[in-house]
């Protein structure tokens, strides 16, 4: 229904699964790409997420809005997503040149999806500290993202998990659609992330 | 509209799912519990409080100008102008316009009469698009009647206080149920009440505006204001 803007990515997941990571990540993994960008933050209890944001100085100040969400994380991305799509909106008119928003998700449950009229894509982020049995307990997050990622695999040894299986398992739940593997913390990971979003929203090859 | 079609209709636009960004904002209840200013016993008097003195006063008579006016854009620039005049705190005038924006954009895309118009002028730089003038058009628009609008209206802000309290672990859903149910003659006769000219508006909420004034130095925020 809207005029032609930005292409709109969400990034969903659990508290601590290392959401804002990528995100700071994926900026400069964006930008090298020649990316125009722009991004969203839904911080559950503060302005945490933007500001954390804003002390990189990845990103212009300007280009980073935070939305409130009342409490209610699941409400601002789906039920209700229309003050994601107002900050959207002003953005696209700020930035005509814009080419992408990333909205980046208050760290929510396995159940938690983007609404189709707010993203054009969305990728569920969650981690293997966070258990390996995620994948089977097949959330909607997990199963129904365009794209699963599977961070902090750097901890898996620490943590009992043994990756292969879990990606097995993941892939299987969601039909053989696409898993990737990230370490934010080391930027691993981060260029097929990049990749995956330029060619499924702007159709650029890798 | 026939009146089962026309409460059909009022349902719809003036359930608490209905789209429009109401859940984000708490018109400085956040503030005030964040101060230990309000307990769960007093949130009934805070709640008829809020409607009598401010949406009684000063939304409903916006609400009820834009309503008739909403094929009047002149009329509904000048209305927007005092609503904007008349939200003197920061914070609020930020959540009317942010609220109004986003109840607006829904209405757009779902094609409501006269959205487009009042779109046209915000984006153009003409008006700022706060929430009791949108409210009064988008209700026009969808063929309510002026009083059934005002109900839609009086019923949102005061389900929106309810589960902004819920939230904010305030008070129970019962209680919720009951301030709901104690505040409702109180609404049903403000708006049966004769429509005061625009020049006499009035709003004194001082408990609620100077909370709603401190909420941006709260160190926690769940809420827009």
């Amino acid at each position: 229904m809207r005029k032609i803007g930005a292409a709109r990515i969400g990034i969903g997941g659990p508290v601590g699964s290392g959401k804002t990571a990528l995100v700071e990540r994926l900026i400069p993994a964006l930008h090298k790409r020649g990316v125009d960008l722009a991004v969203i933050t839904n911080d559950l209890v503060t302005h945490e997420d933007a500001e954390r944001l804003r002390r990189t100085n990845l990103l212009a100040p300007e280009r980073i809005l935070a939305v409130e969400a009342g409490a209610c994380p699941h409400t601002v991305i789906r039920e209700d997503p229309t003050l994601n799509m107002e900050a959207a909106d002003s953005l696209d008119r700020d930035f005509p040149d814009l080419d992408l928003i990333l909205i980046e998700s208050g760290g929510d449950n396995l159940a938690s999806t983007f609404s189709l009229d707010l993203v054009d894509y969305w990728l569920f982020v969650i981690d293997v500290a966070g258990g390996d049995d995620i994948p089977r307990k097949r959330g909607p997050g997990v199963i129904q993202s365009d794209l699963l990622v599977i961070n902090k695999v750097d901890l898996a040894p620490y943590v009992g998990v043994t990756l292969a299986p879990m990606i097995r398992e993941a892939s299987a739940a969601r039909a053989g659609r696409p898993v990737l593997c990230t370490n934010c913390r080391a930027n691993e990971g981060i260029d097929a992330v990049a990749d995956a979003l330029c060619a499924a929203v702007l159709y650029q090859a890798a | 509209m026939n009146d089962l079609s026309g409460l059909l209709t009022a349902l719809q636009f003036g359930d608490g799912q209905f789209p429009g960004g109401g859940f984000a904002f708490s018109w400085g209840l956040e503030s005030l519990i964040a101060d230990g200013q309000i307990t769960r016993t007093g949130f009934g008097g805070f709640l008829a409080g809020q409607m009598r003195h401010r949406w009684a006063k000063c939304d409903r008579v916006i609400i009820a100008h834009a309503h008739a006016a909403a094929g009047d854009l002149s009329r509904l620039l000048a209305l927007d102008d005092l609503a904007d005049a008349w939200a003197t705190v920061e914070t609020m005038r930020a959540g009317s316009r942010r609220a109004g924006l986003a109840l607006l954009g829904t209405h757009l895309r779902l094609g409501t009469p006269g959205a487009q118009p009042l779109k046209n002028a915000i984006d153009g730089g003409k008006a700022q698009g706060h929430l009791p003038v949108v409210q009064g058009v988008v209700l026009a628009g969808i063929g309510l009647d002026g009083p059934s609008a005002l109900a839609v209206s009086a019923y949102g802000m005061a389900q929106s206080f309810c589960t902004a309290a819920i939230r904010l672990g305030l008070i129970s859903h019962l209680d919720a149920q009951r301030s709901l149910a104690d505040v409702r003659p109180d609404l049903a006769r403000i708006i049966a009440e004769p429509m005061p000219d625009t020049d006499d508006i009035q709003s004194f909420t001082p408990l609620a505006d100077i909370a709603a004034m401190r909420h941006m130095d709260q160190t926690q925020r769940l809420f827009s204001n």
